[in-house]
């Protein structure tokens, strides 16, 4: 069983030297977490980040973070240990925990005291607790009506967090998901945007050799689609392909032997 | 506020929750009130098609523009920025040398193009335009931004049902890619034995040099109403 190694954190940065103030790498944190236009953009990068922040930033031993897939079930992405990331991925295979919960009713479970609310989770409290966690919470990453997934925070302490921090996780739950979703839609713009733009490329090269046909052969547009296509298909090749091969003169009119409406019938 | 003036926008056009290519040309042109619009797609750098025009003089606007090569969607595109002309007939700054006077005998006073893009991706432009010389106000000029992004984002949801390799339905069938160009292209590749693209530059001159539309030309090449010879240049084979 992997247990989390015990931390001691000062919140004002007494135990790490006279660091820089938490305002700072909050407010830092929010910048990183908004630039999603970067040229090597990744969402695993992204939101390791943002575990490793919460476990710097507030009371917590340690994050993770679980993103749903385009089918729906969550997938643990990120995590600040090893410890952290197998107890996650206990919660998915059990079926049970506050991730899931939160992610289910779209709304931040916090507080949970593992000693004592057993009978809601029962197997994955047994486990946490084994792990050394005491408290948990989970929030949700979601914009308006979309959920996309939830940030877990443990705790080996018992006890609240508190609604300031509480307030701060979220907005940069919120920042991220925000940059995730931004993210989607660059990507999904990009396949559309590029199938839109083959898809006219192609049929211009169709049209073009439909008229190539037309005039070689003598037959009417309709025919020599028709030829174009009935020659793709018993080649197994693409129509563009075909047309393409047609105008750079690699393939020769004739051998497509369109109908003439003489000759058809 | 931007979120206030794309909702009101995103109502007008989709009261019942679907677009068509001409709604959405319609609603350009009422949000921002001009007299005219139309959505002008292009694809490598060169005019590919009109997704809608309201009017034939934004038909017009489009075809000179797709058989010229030039005109202020073109530059719209290609700078990636509007750009405006509040007085074609009397520029203070002549260009479009070709484009401006066809476009001026049509009625066209002020004409401005918007690029219609989403993030990175580049899809075309917005074509504005009014009977009457005059600036965009601020307003409008944020109403055409606004719309210029709507306008963007519905062509690329209308594409996004198509399945892959295809031209989605609505576009095929809603919207104008001059096919008919690219056939008449290829036939003149035939008759003149020069390649497609050198056809088409043939087939522009003709249609410019007898002062008719790419179009007309098209489909008088494609209806067997003209050749274009090697030798003597283009003919009429009708007895």
């Amino acid at each position: 069983m992997l247990r989390v190694a015990k931390r001691t954190r000062g919140r004002d940065g007494a135990g790490r030297g006279m660091a820089v103030p938490r305002e700072m790498i909050l407010a830092r944190t929010f910048v990183e977490l908004a630039d999603s236009l970067v040229a090597d953009f990744d969402v695993v990068d992204l939101l390791t980040m943002l575990a490793e922040r919460c476990v710097e930033l507030f009371d917590v031993t340690e994050a993770g973070i679980m993103l749903a897939s385009a089918d729906g079930d969550l997938r643990v992405i990120a995590s600040s240990s090893e410890a952290m990331r197998v107890l996650e991925l206990f919660e998915l295979q059990s079926h049970e925990g506050p991730c899931l919960d939160c992610y289910r009713t779209k709304h931040a479970v916090l507080n949970q005291d593992l000693d004592t609310i057993g009978g809601r989770w029962p197997a994955f409290s047994v486990e946490a607790i084994a792990a050394g966690f005491h408290s948990v919470h989970a929030l949700p990453l979601r914009l308006r009506d979309t959920t996309i997934g939830a940030l877990n925070l443990f705790r080996q302490d018992r006890g609240t967090m508190g609604q300031s921090d509480i307030d701060a996780a979220q907005a940069l739950a919120d920042a991220a998901t925000i940059t995730i979703l931004q993210h989607r839609a660059v990507i999904e713009t990009n396949i559309v945007n590029n199938q839109m733009q083959l898809a006219l490329t192609s049929r211009v090269l169709i049209e073009q050799a439909k008229g190539i046909l037309t005039e070689r052969s003598g037959v009417e547009m309709d025919q020599a689609f028709a030829a174009l296509r009935s020659y793709a298909r018993s080649h197994n090749q693409r129509l563009a392909d075909v047309a393409t091969a047609l105008i750079d003169g690699t393939l020769d009119a004739s051998t497509l032997r369109p109908h003439s409406p003489s000759t058809a019938r | 506020m931007a979120d206030e003036r794309r909702r009101r926008i995103l109502k007008q056009l989709v009261p019942d929750g679907a677009t068509e290519p001409k709604r959405l040309c319609d609603v350009c042109a009422e949000v921002v009130g001009v007299t005219g619009a139309g959505i002008m797609l292009m694809a490598g750098g060169v005019p590919r098609g009109s997704v809608c025009t309201t009017n034939e003089v934004s038909l017009l606007v489009e075809e000179l523009q797709y058989a010229l090569g030039e005109g202020p969607c073109v530059d719209a595109y290609n700078l990636n920025e509007p750009v405006l002309e509040p007085d074609l007939a009397a520029p203070s700054v002549p260009r479009w040398l070709a484009f401006t006077q066809p476009a001026v005998e049509a009625g066209v006073r002020a004409i401005f193009g918007f690029p219609l893009q989403v993030g990175a991706v580049r899809l075309g432009a917005l074509n504005l335009y009014c009977d009457s010389p005059g600036s965009l106000s601020g307003e409008r000029h944020a109403d055409a931004l606004a719309m210029a992004d709507i306008a963007a984002q519905a062509v690329l949801v209308l594409q996004a049902k198509a399945p892959p390799g295809e031209l989605a339905a609505a576009l095929e069938t809603g919207s104008d890619f001059q096919w008919v160009v690219h056939q008449a292209a290829g036939m003149v590749s035939v008759q003149l034995g020069v390649s497609v693209a050198l056809a088409l530059v043939r087939l522009r001159a003709h249609a410019f040099g007898n002062n008719r539309s790419l179009r007309e030309v098209a489909q008088d090449v494609v209806g067997r109403r003209l050749r274009f010879d090697a030798q003597s240049g283009e003919k009429d084979p009708r007895p």
